[in-house]
């Protein structure tokens, strides 16, 4: 016990050391920039407050501001070890530490992972696929480990073309995600990264905001082209093998692997700058099928005329909608990370732009789309800038908001523990740090049938760069026949197993209901997993994840895995935070630590004690029990 | 279950429906100066046929000239698709849903729908609520309108069920949770979590409940957050629902194999089944979801394959709910957010996009004409040539089978009006 609070202690020293005043580091790592920053946010907010004549909320108790600053910043509740050392030690700095000692965790980039699979909607796989996404799932969760910088992360998916295996150029994936329908992709594109939005201009003029049908089709003109790269050369043979019988041989299933799962996730063209107008197309201002250029829609205006042949239209957009949107881009971004941190956002939808100039509070947007510049986007300084904020720390409103959406400073919103939030925190019960395990690996062995073979001596990643640097019908064919004799040869002798053993030693996969982060998991969850019950996103619309409350997610309390795991598991973790507890009080008030990250009062503590008097050791099953059943442990405070 | 037991809660969830219904036209909800409204409401309650309906939403965007409004001799418009004739004498359905033509003498289809929503979040959103998504106001599923204003048939199970659904187009909305499908992830499990584990004692488990709940009282009177308070009603519901008989109605492990092989094997088939053994338990409100119907690349391919999971898994809910004698209490519907492009488009593979100007959706049962067909598009399948039915009329004619009020006007908590239908009017002509 003692050397694991030694263990954090060294962690939030060592974060200590590096807060010394040092020359030089850039303003995110700077603790002079971040403390100053955060003032100049409290004094936004506490003119805000002086305006409209309120009370500014007062700062939350340790334990509170311990539980919400772990689940607001990694995603889970902290340990029992963690718990018990931030409420001992006496150090009127210890708040600014942990935030430093959190924003420093794997757990960050696991819980961001969380929110971007849900904003870009992440998924493994897709019904009438036979590919899957590993390897933009696994660039999307390396760049939240990587903290890339907002505005490179957004240029990197817009602008992405080429090779779908390939780690520098995965990022095709937020394009062949949606191959067949690059209207849909692009306007979730704007909704994502600029709140506009422009659904509705995909078949028709918006009747309540500015943008027109062929406004859509001008923006839609830069990403026009989103062909698999090269696919032509195997049609004739893949039309051959899909035909009757052939579909059940292992030919048709060699085949697949270089149709979908190498062309299909592979992306051609750089975007035309050039569309046709649809069949159906209704105004006066264009005809049906008419050929037209690209042009944004707002900000400084791009275009590409539609006699150019150059390409380059994904690019041109990336770079528009990164620097040539005014504020709106820096807004977006810093509004939703104010949502992450504050419970909701400076103003609301999220997915909405509204001009700094409309806001109740303009000054305060002012500052954060400023900071946002000066942190040149990276995300993690800026959540740790906010962390950092007074208030960050309000206590909690004990009434419902009074203004629906947004502008409301009233203390914190209560609001229910997301799904992947839930799920963390209740395996750190089971388990204890998950962040300790290994993340999940990018599975990249070849797949026939649903089984890996030739490990070790070729990976998808070298397949696909073979496959896709095939110059013609009969370099593929030749191609496919070598890649069939290599499998139907490895498949007459068993030779391969112990290469096998030693590559799946190097990749960590997860089964669903394995103790580990929700991040490293299937995505989605399969639907008889926690996970959905308590609405994780289905990744089939932009931020999809539900909080609302339902009788199947009470059950699981009940009954389900919360029982199994934790409470009937004498081997769960929590039961360890007993260890050396001499007297019935002391129990008690480790497993209130443990579970609810404070002391018991005085009358739960009487509750308790009864409790343990009248069933003995199953007394304190009953416990745990009923304090993860409780409301306080399912709501953010 | 006995055909006795269905009666009696049968007639006790009469009796409770007219008292719900009693306490809406009566209640605070009611707005005074909507009081016409009230009053016409009632001769639809009484005309009622239908006390449940099983909703089955084909989500993606079900291509209507593939299934339910194929043009035969538009070959442009079909491609490789073709229809055939049905046991309804004029309804011909495509060449992928043999075992539901066979059932089309049972079944309305509505050629005619037309919505503005062409992107899947709105038309997704209109069809489950009537209206438009808005920032500021999330509007309540249809399943939670019925239980709004119908109440529960049997007060000790959930009144709204939706199995394999997106839990994003199920929930209460304004309503809260109360109103929230029972969400079931897969329907071969049934309800999950739904029994006490056998290794605690009653007596523990009582023990754990009251703890919980003294915790509860203590919190919930510190926070007056609706959630919060949701999560204590849901409690008394669950455990309700654990004491109930008709827990069982969950289980669909105890058809015989007889009735599984009626429907089949796949998901959505195991689905349906388990709507029909729910709806016989006195659910009033089941929602099934098939996924994978937004066809843009590979159309043809695609739409075969889910064909193969829907025909006859609908064919076979059809002909059990008739045979049991449930159909003329039990509207079926098939739903969808939006339909697909006449155009084929060559460059995805031969794939349809999204067409949300002409689309089709069924109804059969409950009281629905059967092998009527109502509407009409034009010759390629693009426009809505005659009757046309927006998602607004398509769902104040559910409310209408269920004898509910369907220009009832409830207030959301922020002082809004709502109707179960917005401006809708029922399409009367489908009833018999």
């Amino acid at each position: 016990m003692k050397t694991i609070h030694f263990g954090v202690a060294a962690c939030l020293l060592v974060s200590v050391a590096i807060g010394a005043p040092t020359e030089k580091l850039p303003p995110g790592e700077d603790p002079v920039f971040i403390a100053k920053s955060a003032r100049a946010i409290d004094t936004h907010v506490a003119a805000w407050y002086r305006k409209q004549k309120l009370a500014v909320p007062a700062v939350t108790d340790d334990a509170t501001f311990l539980r919400r600053a772990f689940l607001v910043s990694i995603g889970r509740i902290p340990t029992a070890e963690e718990g018990r050392f931030f409420l001992e030690i006496d150090d009127a700095a210890k708040r600014v530490q942990l935030i430093d000692y959190l924003m420093a965790s794997p757990g960050y980039s696991s819980h961001m992972s969380n929110w971007v699979f849900d904003l870009l909607r992440v998924t493994d796989g897709k019904p009438g696929f036979a590919g899957n996404f590993e390897p933009y799932r696994d660039w999307v969760r390396r760049a939240m480990e990587k903290n890339m910088a907002w505005d490179e992360f957004t240029r990197s998916l817009l602008s992405s073309n080429g090779d779908g295996w390939d780690p520098k150029t995965a990022a095709v994936g937020y394009y062949t995600r949606d191959r067949g329908m690059p209207l849909d992709n692009l306007a979730n594109s704007m909704r994502i990264f600029l709140g506009s939005r422009m659904e509705c201009a995909q078949c028709h003029d918006d009747p309540f905001g500015e943008t027109e049908r062929h406004d859509f089709y001008e923006l839609a003109a830069f990403t026009e082209g989103q062909g698999a790269l090269r696919q032509g050369y195997m049609n004739k043979l893949w039309a051959e093998l899909r035909d009757g019988d052939r579909r059940q041989t292992i030919d048709y299933n060699v085949a697949q692997v270089m149709w979908d799962r190498v062309y299909g996730l592979s992306l051609g063209g750089d975007g035309a700058g050039k569309i046709h107008l649809p069949q159906d197309y209704q105004y006066r201002d264009g005809d049906p099928g008419q050929l037209i250029g690209a042009r944004t829609p707002f900000g400084k205006t791009v275009r590409i005329s539609e006699k150019r042949d150059g390409g380059g239209g994904r690019e041109a957009l990336a770079e528009w909608v990164t620097d040539k949107t005014g504020e709106q881009f820096a807004s977006v971004a810093a509004n939703r990370m104010w949502k992450r941190v504050m419970g909701q956002g400076v103003y609301e939808p999220v997915d909405e732009y509204k001009p700094t100039k409309e806001l109740h509070h303009p000054e305060l947007m002012a500052t954060l789309i400023r900071l946002m510049g000066d942190l040149d986007y990276d995300l993690r300084a800026f959540q740790k800038v906010l962390l950092n904020t007074r208030t960050f720390q309000f206590v909690p409103n004990p009434k419902p908001s009074k203004v629906q959406a947004g502008d409301d400073f009233h203390g914190r919103q209560l609001v229910r523990l997301s799904s992947e939030q839930l799920w963390d925190s209740l395996i750190t019960l089971a388990a204890g740090d998950p962040d300790k395990a290994p993340r999940r690996s990018m599975d990249d062995r070849i797949y026939v049938a649903n089984k890996p073979v030739l490990v070790g001596k070729k990976n998808m990643i070298q397949l696909s760069k073979e496959v896709l640097a095939l110059e013609s019908e009969a370099e593929v064919r030749k191609y496919f026949a070598s890649l069939l004799s290599d499998v139907r040869k490895e498949s007459g002798s068993a030779a391969s197993g112990s290469d096998a053993m030693m590559m799946a030693g190097k990749i960590h996969r997860y089964g669903a209901n394995s103790p580990v982060r929700a991040s490293e998991l299937p995505s989605p969850a399969p639907r008889s997993h926690l996970l959905y019950l308590f609405g994780q996103s289905d990744r089939e619309i932009v931020d999809g994840a539900s909080r609302e409350p339902n009788v199947g997610q009470v059950l699981s309390l009940m009954n389900g895995y919360v029982q199994e795991q934790l409470v009937n598991n004498s081997g769960a973790r929590l039961y360890k935070s007993l260890d050396g507890a001499s007297s019935d009080e002391e129990k008690i008030r480790r497993l209130y630590i443990t579970i609810l990250s404070r002391p018991p009062s005085a009358e739960e503590m009487g509750w308790m004690l009864d409790e343990v008097k009248a069933s003995g050791d199953v007394g304190y099953r009953n416990i745990v029990s009923a304090l993860v059943m409780s409301s306080e442990f399912l709501f953010l405070q | 279950m006995n055909p006795s037991d269905f009666n009696r809660c049968d007639e006790l969830g009469r009796r409770r429906f007219i008292s719900n219904a009693a306490r809406l036209y009566l209640g605070v909800n009611l707005l005074p100066m909507f009081g016409p409204s009230v009053a016409s409401a009632a001769p639809a309650a009484a005309a009622s046929k239908a006390k449940n309906v099983i909703y089955l939403f084909m989500s993606g965007g079900m291509s209507h000239l593939d299934t339910f409004d194929p043009k035969p001799k538009k070959k442009d418009v079909m491609g490789p698709m073709e229809a055939i004739s049905s046991k309804a004498t004029d309804i011909l359905v495509g060449k992928h849903l043999p075992k539901t033509a066979a059932v089309m003498d049972k079944v309305c289809v509505i050629n005619s729908m037309t919505s503005r929503q062409g992107a899947h979040e709105q038309g997704t959103y209109i069809m489950h609520t009537s209206y438009e998504m808005r920032g500021t106001v999330k509007h309540p599923s249809l399943g939670s309108w019925v239980m709004k204003l119908g109440g529960r048939l049997n007060p000790e199970i959930p009144g709204f069920v939706a199995i394999d659904a997106s839990q994003d187009s199920t929930g209460g909305g304004f309503f809260g949770a109360k109103y929230a499908a029972a969400p079931i992830g897969s329907p071969s499990e049934g309800l999950q979590d739904s029994r006490k584990p056998a290794v605690i004692t009653q007596e523990d488990f009582d023990r754990r409940l009251s703890l919980a709940d003294r915790l509860n009282k203590q919190f919930h009177g510190r926070y007056q957050n609706a959630d919060v308070k949701a999560y204590e009603e849901l409690y008394q519901e669950a455990i309700r629902l654990m004491n109930s008989k008709d827990l069982k109605a969950f289980n669909i492990n105890d058809e015989p194999q007889s009735v599984r092989a009626t429907y089949g094997s796949g998901r959505f088939a195991q689905g349906c089944m388990l709507a029909r053994r729910l709806v016989e338990h006195g659910v009033r409100f089941v929602e099934v979801q098939l996924g994978g119907w937004d066809t843009h690349y590979d159309n043809f391919a695609a739409v075969e394959g889910r064909c193969k999971e829907f025909d006859q898994a609908y064919a076979g809910l059809i002909a059990d709910l008739d045979q049991r004698g449930l159909l003329k209490d039990t509207l079926v519907v098939v739903a969808t957010e939006f339909g697909r492009t006449p155009t084929i488009n060559t460059e995805h593979q031969s794939g349809r996009d999204h067409h949300p100007s002409a689309f089709t959706c069924l109804l059969a049962g409950g009281g629905v004409k059967g092998g009527f067909k109502y509407g009409e598009t034009d010759a390629k399948g693009e426009r809505v040539k005659k009757d046309p039915v927006t998602v607004q009329d398509f769902n104040a004619t559910i409310a209408h089978a269920l004898g509910l009020p369907h220009d009832l006007v409830v207030m959301s908590p922020s002082g809004r009006p709502f109707k179960v239908a917005d401006k809708g009017v029922p399409v009367t002509d489908v009833f018999a």
